[in-house]
């Protein structure tokens, strides 16, 4: 007990000193706090705005409908497979079922298998209809009439596809290979390739891992143009109301500039965040194949390249808005500042529909400002390796640091100056 | 440098403004040139000056919101900067608020940026639209108020956190008599206050009402500054006198030092050179027909600033 009171005696000095200490370290800091209060204060204004305002409201909205449709769209054209009935004349084996199905699953088709007692029998339920086809004794397969060389359809490529695995089939028999080394040569996978994305689709086709690429490229398109308005409109709109005046008389231009730059931000993750959750969850509750294997990795690279892009154009949407006061001055400024982005976009969707990856797509990936475009598309490939990635990245990052001084320059000197627009060479006058 | 200066009461020294030998120039035309003056807190100061004279450059000069090409400009004797800034309130000439925010979280926005903790914000926003009669219209969108109202709130903008210098450029431009009447109680009481009050204005009667003390620039640089009352007595004597029966003021013809500036109604309005001695004229008046009116009148603002800036 006796050491009780020294004990309480000493915390109460200690926590006295410190209190006094903290003080005496305040003044600067307290400077510095409040800098940030004002960033912070303008921030807040912009999301409260900017969550309240209609225009996001319908965008996120039309934007969640043509997520969803993108999702549910291709799971009911699967939903409608068609299915096709083959008659099996001899023994049906667990392989020849196997095969029969799997060639089918190539092109999209799910089969019904019918035992047939006789060739002729066959050739009865052909003529009927009743089949599709049918395989004589795992040597041949019978149709009611020859395929046309033209016919791409899936029924007939799927016949195709089983007369060849069927011949390789007798093949492997006639090489009189061991259960266990066909088993070895039919479970033949491709090796993997190590990148970003490793395991993803062949090139000549589009994957699901490419198509989810392409909806990021366009979500990200929607959605850095949609914010650049944003940027654009609302630095104008302060300067053309003259409410600038009033705001740089308490805070500082580049305080107003980061706060309106992070409001407008923290309101393009939130917005894109909720669109790629209910992707996921929409993928997931549908079972589409957009999300699967790696694509999830994809996603992921969407919203960096999102985050990215965002920082580095908005600064220039920024300095551009702060040059203008009128709507007629909008068009004649943001044709040529959009065109970067338009060319970096047509080239992604371009690269990714041709199926392979350019040498001209590879180059835009490491351009900032087209790289927000290509890079996704890229990863969707599967032809970036992390590092590769990350200097890209790192580019971008670099870049945005220049692009923002110079901008908070130009928004600096052109903010207040009212009347007709300004010109960039009279800003650096 | 001329200066207004409120005397000092116990020891006790008013903030003072000191604007020092700005110069800007736009191209080839010279907003500001070499332009000094000082006003003290604690009283309304008129500052005016003819379109182009340099007063809303000045203004905006305070708040840093054009460069200078040199000059300094201190508060109290410390260079103004961004603290010094917040503590100040600005009415700017082209009133700018965000057209579709609303009224209340407008001024709460503009409070919080001024420093105000968010709960004072709200308090000094429901005090000043109590104060301007615009309590009901807190939750109404600025673009949707007339444009008096939206000077109003204008100037609670500029009010909300209890600055100690108040900027107001053109404050009583476009508003009706009742307005006027508003913003000229409020801006003698923020004076009573201690606050330091400094507004332009082309209305020269309302600032010879509302203002202790005007400071006139022309053309970039300072031409006079002082109290009202001392500037309208300054200068030579000017008499008013009505004789019965005489529409001219032939009746001074041949008389030496006095000049007949206006005759009009009747009431011919001289001006008197020091060596003249009022009874003299009065005995002249006298002596021409009976006298009824003979009084010694102030110059009014506006001659004032005529002569200022002829």
């Amino acid at each position: 007990m006796k050491f009780i009171v020294p004990a309480l005696v000493l915390i109460v000095l200690a926590a006295r000193l410190w209190r006094r200490h903290r003080g005496a370290a305040r003044t600067p800091r307290a400077k510095s706090d409040r800098l940030r209060g004002d960033v912070a204060l303008v921030m807040a204004r912009e999301v409260r705005e900017r969550f309240r305002g209609r225009v996001f409201k319908v965008t996120t909205l039309f934007v969640l409908i043509v997520v969803a449709a993108a999702i549910i769209i291709p799971v009911l054209r699967g939903g409608k497979t068609k299915v096709q009935t083959i008659g099996i004349v001899g023994s049906s084996t667990p392989s020849l079922q196997a095969t029969v199905r799997s060639s089918a699953a190539t092109v999209g088709l799910t089969v019904r298998l019918v035992p047939e007692p006789s060739v002729n029998a066959a050739k009865v339920e052909l003529g009927s209809g009743r089949i599709y086809a049918a395989i004589v004794y795992t040597r041949a397969v019978l149709m009611e009439s020859s395929l046309s060389p033209t016919d791409v359809s899936s029924s007939a490529q799927f016949v195709r596809s089983l007369a060849e695995n069927l011949g390789i089939a007798k093949a492997f028999q006639a090489a009189k290979l061991s259960t266990a080394q066909y088993e070895t040569i039919t479970h033949a996978r491709a090796l993997p390739i190590t990148s970003v994305e490793p395991g993803a689709g062949k090139s000549g086709g589009r994957s699901p891992t490419q198509a989810t690429s392409v909806i990021g490229t366009v979500l990200i398109f929607v959605m850095l143009s949609q914010y650049n308005t944003w940027i654009l409109m609302g630095v104008m709109e302060e300067k053309s109301s003259r409410v600038i005046e009033v705001l740089l008389s308490a805070v500082r231009p580049i305080q107003l500039l980061t706060g309106k730059v992070l409001g407008i931000g923290v309101v393009a993750l939130a917005q894109a965040s909720l669109i790629v959750a209910f992707a996921l969850a929409l993928s997931k509750a549908v079972g589409s194949s957009l999300l699967h294997g790696s694509a999830p990795l994809v996603v992921v690279s969407t919203l960096v390249w999102l985050v990215l892009g965002y920082a580095f154009y908005c600064w220039v949407y920024a300095a551009a808005g702060s040059m203008i006061e009128r709507q007629d001055q909008v068009q004649s400024l943001v044709l040529p500042l959009s065109l970067p982005m338009i060319f970096g976009y047509i080239m992604a969707l371009t690269g990714a529909s041709s199926g392979s990856p350019s040498m001209l797509l590879k180059v835009l990936a490491f351009l900032p400002p087209t790289a927000p475009f290509t890079m996704p598309v890229l990863v969707g490939f599967g032809v970036v390796t992390w590092w590769a990635f990350l200097i890209s990245a790192a580019i971008s990052v670099l870049c945005t640091v220049g692009v923002a001084r110079l901008a908070a320059t130009v928004y600096r000197r052109a903010i207040l100056r009212t009347g007709s627009r300004v010109r960039l060479r009279e800003v650096f006058h | 440098m001329t200066g207004i200066r409120s005397p000092g009461i116990l020891g006790f020294v008013a903030p003072v403004l000191q604007i020092d030998d700005l110069c800007r120039r736009f191209g080839e035309r010279i907003a500001l040139d070499h332009l000094s003056f000082e006003v003290s807190a604690g009283q309304v100061v008129g500052f005016l000056g003819p379109n182009g004279a340099g007063k809303t450059t000045t203004m905006r000069a305070i708040f840093d919101l054009t460069d200078l090409d040199s000059g300094t400009i201190t508060w109290s004797g410390t260079a103004v900067g961004q603290a010094q800034r917040r503590r100040f309130g600005y009415m700017p000439e082209e009133r700018g608020l965000y057209p579709s925010m609303l009224v209340g979280e407008q001024l709460q926005y503009l409070g919080k940026l001024h420093g105000l903790s968010a709960r004072d914000a709200s308090n000094a926003m429901n005090t000043w639209l109590e104060r301007l009669g615009l309590a009901d219209r807190v939750n109404s969108k600025v673009e949707s108020l007339s444009h008096g109202n939206q000077q109003r709130v204008q100037l609670a903008a500029a009010l909300l956190h209890g600055p100690e210098l108040l900027i107001l450029d053109e404050p009583l431009a476009g508003l009706d008599p009742a307005g006027i009447d508003v913003i000229g109680e409020v801006l003698a009481e923020q004076a009573r206050a201690g606050c330091c009050v400094l507004f332009s204005s082309h209305q020269l009667d309302q600032v010879e009402d509302l203002c202790e003390s005007v400071v006139i620039i022309d053309h970039g640089h300072l031409v006079v500054a002082g109290k009202v009352d001392d500037l309208a007595t300054s200068g030579p004597r000017r008499l008013v006198v009505r004789i019965e029966g005489q529409r001219s003021a032939s009746w001074l013809d041949g008389v030496a030092g006095v000049e007949i500036s206006e005759v009009r109604g009747g009431d011919a309005r001289l001006v008197l050179d020091p060596t003249v001695d009022s009874n003299a004229i009065l005995e002249l008046a006298r002596s021409t027909g009976r006298v009824t009116k003979f009084v010694f009148e102030r110059r009014r603002l506006s001659e004032l600033f005529r002569e200022a800036v002829a």
